[in-house]
């Protein structure tokens, strides 16, 4: 009995896991990539990863992993396991003046009716920092490796998007 | 002149940056381990299957799935603070644990209780190999705590030593894979 209750346990395990098993590709992927993790944030539902990029202007880049659907064998067979991914980078500069309390108002203004959930790039503007969001929906099955070609898949997948966010920050960047 | 004084301002203001970069890089050096022992674990064929960390005590669970293997990792950061990490070095507290499914965890884990009564056992110091069970995943782990430099694993900057920290954690998990197996054998287990 205690073993049967073993093997649904740990199948129940595994499911509820899966967003644990992306995480973990995502931060052999952003190492192999040279960022490596430096920050874990899991204390609500979702799993957020911090990461330093060792060659780029970017400051930090931050990837979210947040599960919706597949928690469950119900939920799992009618929904599969889909989960928000946000990508949020920043880029720092080091002398901050009163003209970027201007530029701020100006960033602020562009991106009222953006919304980093329907694919666009979200810029918020603080001071020396700038930050841009993106949020993509994925199906985590198709993003967890099965062999070294689904690791080169998911680290494309995620360079497309850390490209895309960088690419709306370099203008911000000074020096 | 007002070149030269533009001059000490900006090496003012870089001066302080780096002092700030100093500081904050401290505090994340812990994290920049568990990062890299994930990395180094995923690559070894394992799959993360739990993750908690309140920033200072981190946890981490990992699966190879094909032989559900397990490996349990707890690190505490020692030393948080700069002052303390420039005089002690970087410091932590690692439990690694290797994990093995058995089919009578009941019985299993009956013996081992029963071996180990003593209230003189500190499992707590360093170097000792204790046990713990998952019953209801029908798990039986062995672990061991260590104190660790975090120095040595890193390397400039963000950088970390991984061939190093790779076969540190192997060492470990061979030993502990080897003592639980054979403690499994003798309690009829394995």
């Amino acid at each position: 009995m205690l073993s049967f209750l073993s093997k649904f346990q740990h199948a129940q395990e595994m499911r509820e896991s899966k967003d644990e098993i992306l995480t973990g590709e995502i931060v052999r992927a952003m190492t192999r990539k040279n960022m490596p993790a430096i920050g874990f944030n899991t204390a609500g539902e979702d799993q957020r990863i911090i990461f330093k990029p060792n060659h780029s202007i970017l400051y930090k880049v931050s990837i979210t992993v947040d599960r919706k659907t597949g928690g469950s064998k119900i939920s799992q067979a009618m929904f599969g396991s889909k989960a928000w991914i946000t990508f949020q980078a920043q880029i720092k500069n080091q002398v901050a003046d009163p003209d970027d309390l201007l530029e701020m108002y100006r960033t602020d203004a562009k991106n009222i009716f953006k919304s980093p959930m329907f694919g666009d790039v979200k810029l918020d503007h603080q001071l020396n920092s700038v930050f841009a969001t993106k949020r993509v929906t994925v199906d985590i099955d198709k993003y967890i490796p099965q062999d070294e070609a689904g690791v080169q898949t998911l680290t494309d997948f995620l360079q497309e998007h850390i490209n895309d966010v960088e690419e709306k920050l370099k203008p911000f960047k000074k020096g | 002149m007002s070149e030269e004084l533009e001059q000490i301002f900006v090496s003012l203001v870089d001066t302080s940056w780096k002092r700030y970069e100093e500081n904050k890089r401290n505090g994340l050096m812990d994290d920049l381990l568990v990062g890299a022992v994930i990395a180094s674990n995923v690559e070894a064929g394992y799959a993360l299957i739990d993750l908690e960390s309140d920033g200072v005590r981190h946890y981490l669970r990992f699966e190879k799935l094909a032989t559900k293997e397990r490996l349990i990792f707890q690190l505490r950061n020692l030393t948080e603070d700069l002052v303390g990490a420039k005089v002690l070095g970087r410091h932590a507290r690692v439990v690694m644990g290797y994990g093995t499914m058995t089919t009578n965890i009941g019985k299993i884990w009956k013996i081992f209780k029963d071996e180990v009564k003593s209230s003189m056992i500190d499992s707590n110091e360093p170097g000792v190999i204790s046990f713990d069970a998952d019953i209801t995943a029908g798990y039986v782990y062995a672990q061991v705590p260590l104190l660790l430099e975090i120095d040595q694993y890193l390397d400039a900057g963000y950088q970390v030593n991984q061939p190093l920290l790779q076969s540190h954690i192997d060492a470990t998990i061979h030993s502990l894979r080897k003592y639980l197996n054979g403690r499994l054998s003798m309690s009829g287990g394995a």
